[in-house]
């Protein structure tokens, strides 16, 4: 069918193919040539001095290493939650509360988890007092991470490993068993096999995001070295080198690469029933109540780390002191340094959230419903490509190498392009996934009925978008309150967010004013998803009457 | 009149249907009738102005209109699928043109579309709530309303079903005669073909297998393959609905019956003639399959 190629269409494709330029493409070309800048000219010795380093061996082996091994515990748990969730008979309200409890973590930056774990776990922590012993010998370093990690993948995890499962089709668990399959057999043949694809996927991505994260490895780190600190010191250390920084960030970015390359091989192993029968399992009580207990225990356990942000900011000196007490509260409130961090975070998750989804939102307009030239429609879709390869710290320095000194340079505008361009690749594809399955004779019949291109857009197509573009909304509106690992490159003293405000905080040991911090992004995300929940169901209702409207399924990929 | 001479249409060299040449005169029933993939909806998407085509020329009325835009031709589609818009309710949906072009239809027109569609029943329900003969009924009104010179309908019947299929069949034909109304009918299924057009366009592997009457095409089908693809059909047809009729022990004779399933409004001479010949062609086929 004959789409529209107007001049508009090509002059927002210009816009945005100028946006990934300037904002992408440049700086990170700006960055590779800086890795090969030495004294005289371009060579290779910054590479030399990076690989022929033993600490910085040690550094990619730690990465790898804690990332892999929190990539497949949270796997491991996401399983046994999507597994209660859709392989039981458990009441649908355990179920839904799995659903819900095991995204919370998604609300929070990752810095925080970090604090949130030496509160719970560490010599003095909740935990600690309550048991009576210290459960890790020392939290900082690898075990710490490796817990921060795991809490902090989990729900990418169980988001996928829940969305396959839809798909499973229980029929076969019959089929299965009145062939006669031992129960073992009839779990690798019903379960695991069709899963094998996701579980690689989930670890894959499981470790993409491990390995690139900055908040926890930046609170709870300590000696363990790994290349999100390594990047960190490079570039704002003691004695910083863009170059050899440079360097640093690109090694980061191979694994990246490698991880979505990979993503794409496994993405073959999935298995697609041809029709999904909805069939009522075999009762089994045994079993459900072995997951109900497992679940629960994965839950209270995943909650009970972010307990401390609740109970420590009220306590007077914790835990020395633990006297009930609003002292840190009223401080925060009274700090006009501290309101101005918290407002500049609103502005910047509203700004990204409206103007995310308007590029976003054009981008894959372009790209599903325009006449516009291959080449065209290819740029952008590789443009999106690029996006979710890079990690946001290397976004970060690059931006940093490209604009500091800039008049953009300590600007909220920045860290807004920066979160558009950071979290574009997941709003881009909802939205992409939303246009492609709308009826491509709508804008042909509005034609046909009078409409200009422009009027069928506004009378027909968008209305019929709305409900996918305030969970792009969303989407945006949470990841740019909790990003960090761009915004700590390229926020300033004006343009501080809460998040980089946690990481300085840290350096004054000034916790419960974290926990402080952490608990506005946690109710301003709250409130921001009830918001966007009321104008969904408003629209919903306004358009479909009482009829209940399936959401439009979506697996969120964030990059920290 | 519209008239398509020569029209060949190529994608990425690989062609689609060549030498394509017709006339269709104004207020006739055509439908474009061929197996999957041959090009109907292509063919129905040139004229409509929606696809351009490799070669050839269209005309209307004696003006040639090939590079006129579909905005432009004054023609309408209902698509296979309605394209009804689904944030607008039933109401809003057919008034949709009215925005654009308030003098193109009165409100009195409008109203008479849907007693005749008989849609007023559903006119403030959301699209969602409709069935597909009401979203059907729904999308013919949308189109009428806008007075096309001629009304394209792409598998109007298709994701039909029993009694609905035959009251659309019922309106299509009543309004293209109320309206004396030029329509252009794509369709896989030889027997909506012959019980609704005026003239038949047979398409295969890209070329006019035949261009005639229904009864033309039963009495002198062109080749092999229009004996094949509308008579074995029809058959075929004929032969499950005798069985059924054998199985119930009815007296009646079942050829009778069948050709009494075809749309009521028309009585036409040339609808009387078809089903002669379905009976006659019918019966020698059964003979000769009993014989063979």
């Amino acid at each position: 069918m004959k789409l529209n190629n107007s001049p508009l269409m090509k002059a927002s494709w210009l816009f945005i193919g100028a946006l990934f330029l300037v904002f992408m493409f440049v700086p990170l070309g700006k960055m590779l040539v800086l890795s090969f800048n030495v004294a005289d000219g371009l060579g290779l010795s910054h590479y030399v001095d990076i690989i022929s380093s033993n600490d910085f061996r040690q550094v990619m082996l730690n990465s790898f290493f804690v990332a892999i091994v929190s990539a497949m515990s949270a796997t491991f748990l996401a399983f046994i939650l999507a597994y209660t969730v859709h392989w039981t008979n458990l009441p649908k309200g355990f179920k839904q509360t799995i659903k819900l409890a095991s995204l919370f973590p998604m609300l929070l930056p990752t810095v925080t988890y970090g604090f949130a774990i030496i509160y719970t776990f560490g010599k003095q922590g909740l935990l600690t007092k309550m048991i009576g012993f210290q459960l890790f010998e020392d939290i900082y370093g690898f075990y710490g991470m490796w817990l921060g990690y795991t809490i902090y993948t989990l729900p990418i995890a169980f988001l996928l490993l829940n969305n396959t499962f839809q798909y499973l089709d229980k029929k076969f668990v019959i089929v299965s068993e009145l062939m006669g399959d031992s129960r073992l057999r009839q779990i690798d043949m019903t379960v695991i096999r069709p899963l094998i694809g996701t579980f690689a996927a989930a670890i894959i991505q499981c470790f993409f995001l491990a390995f690139t994260d900055f908040g926890i490895p930046a609170s709870i780190g300590g000696q363990y070295k790994v290349i999100a600190t390594e990047l960190y010191t490079q570039i704002l250390g003691a004695s910083p080198s863009f170059e050899k920084g440079s360097v640093v960030a690109l090694f980061m970015l191979i694994p990246s690469v490698l991880s979505i390359l990979l993503l794409w091989y496994v993405a073959r192993f999935n298995v697609r029933y041809d029709s999904v029968e909805h069939f009522d399992l075999p009762t089994s009580k045994v079993k459900d109540r072995i997951l109900g207990v497992l679940s629960s225990g994965i839950l209270i356990s995943l909650l009970f780390v972010f307990a401390v942000i609740f109970i420590i900011p009220w306590i007077k000196t914790w835990p020395y002191e633990m006297a009930f007490s609003t002292d840190t509260f009223t401080k925060v409130i009274e700090s006009s340094n501290l309101m101005r961090v918290y407002k500049n975070s609103l502005i910047v998750a509203t700004l990204t959230a409206i103007f995310g989804t308007i590029i976003t939102y054009v981008a894959a307009l372009i790209y599903e419903r325009s006449g516009l030239f291959k080449i065209g429609k290819l740029t952008i879709e590789s443009s999106a490509l690029v996006t979710n390869t890079v990690p946001g710290m290397v976004i970060g320095i690059a931006y940093l190498m490209v604009f500091s000194g800039s008049s953009i340079s300590n600007t909220i505008f920045i860290i807004v392009i920066s979160n558009i361009i950071h979290y574009f690749s997941t709003p881009y594809l909802m939205s992409k996934n939303a246009l492609s399955k709308m009826n491509l004779g709508w804008e042909t019949t509005a034609s046909l009925l009078g409409d200009s291109w422009l009027q069928s857009l506004r009378r027909i197509v968008v209305p019929n978008s709305i409900l996918t573009l305030i969970e792009v909304a969303s989407y945006f509106f949470i990841s740019a309150m909790v990003s960090i690992s761009a915004v700590i490159f390229i926020s300033g003293a004006k343009t501080m967010v809460l998040t980089t405000k946690i990481v300085e905080l840290q350096h004054f040991a000034r916790f419960d004013e974290i926990f402080i911090l952490s608990l506005m992004v946690l109710l301003t995300n709250i409130t921001a998803l009830i918001f966007f929940a009321v104008a969904r169901y408003l629209y919903t209702r306004g358009m479909y009457g009482t009829k209940k409207v399936k959401s439009n399924k979506t697996i969120v990929t964030t990059v920290a | 009149m519209l008239e398509l001479r020569n029209v060949t249409k190529k994608y990425d060299g690989k062609v689609i249907f060549e030498d394509i040449s017709l006339k269709v005169n104004k207020g006739e029933i055509v439908s474009i009738l061929g197996p999957s993939g041959c090009g109907k909806t292509t063919l129905l998407h040139i004229i409509l102005g929606l696809t351009d085509i490799s070669s050839g020329r269209l005309a209307y009325d004696k003006e040639d209109i090939t590079r006129v835009p579909m905005k432009h031709r004054g023609f309408n589609i209902v698509f296979q699928d309605y394209a009804l818009f689904p944030n607008l309710n039933v109401k809003q949906n057919i008034e949709y043109g009215l925005r654009n072009r308030p003098n193109v239809s009165t409100q009195a027109e409008v109203d008479e579309l849907v007693d005749l569609l008989e849609i007023k029943p559903h006119l403030n329900k959301r699209i969602s709530q409709l069935s597909g003969g009401q979203k059907q009924r729904v999308a013919l009104a949308r189109t009428l309303v806008m007075k096309p010179k001629i009304l394209l309908l792409d598998e109007p019947l298709s994701a039909l079903d029993g009694v609905i299929k035959e009251t659309i069949k019922a309106r299509i034909r009543e309004i293209a005669e109320r309206y004396e109304l030029t329509t252009l009918i794509v369709t896989h299924d030889p027997e909506e073909a012959m019980t609704l057009s005026d003239r038949i366009l047979l398409l295969s592997d890209g070329k006019v297998a035949q261009y005639a009457k229904p009864s033309e095409i039963i009495k002198n089908p062109a080749n092999d393959f229009v004996k094949s693809f509308i008579l074995n059909q029809l058959n075929i047809k004929r032969r499950n609905i005798l069985s059924l009729f054998e199985a119930d022990s009815v007296p009646t004779d079942p050829l009778e019956k069948y050709t009494q399933m075809r749309p009521t409004p028309t009585g036409s001479s040339v609808t009387e003639d078809i089903n002669a010949i379905i009976q006659r062609t019918a019966a020698k086929s059964i003979k000769d399959t009993s014989k063979s």
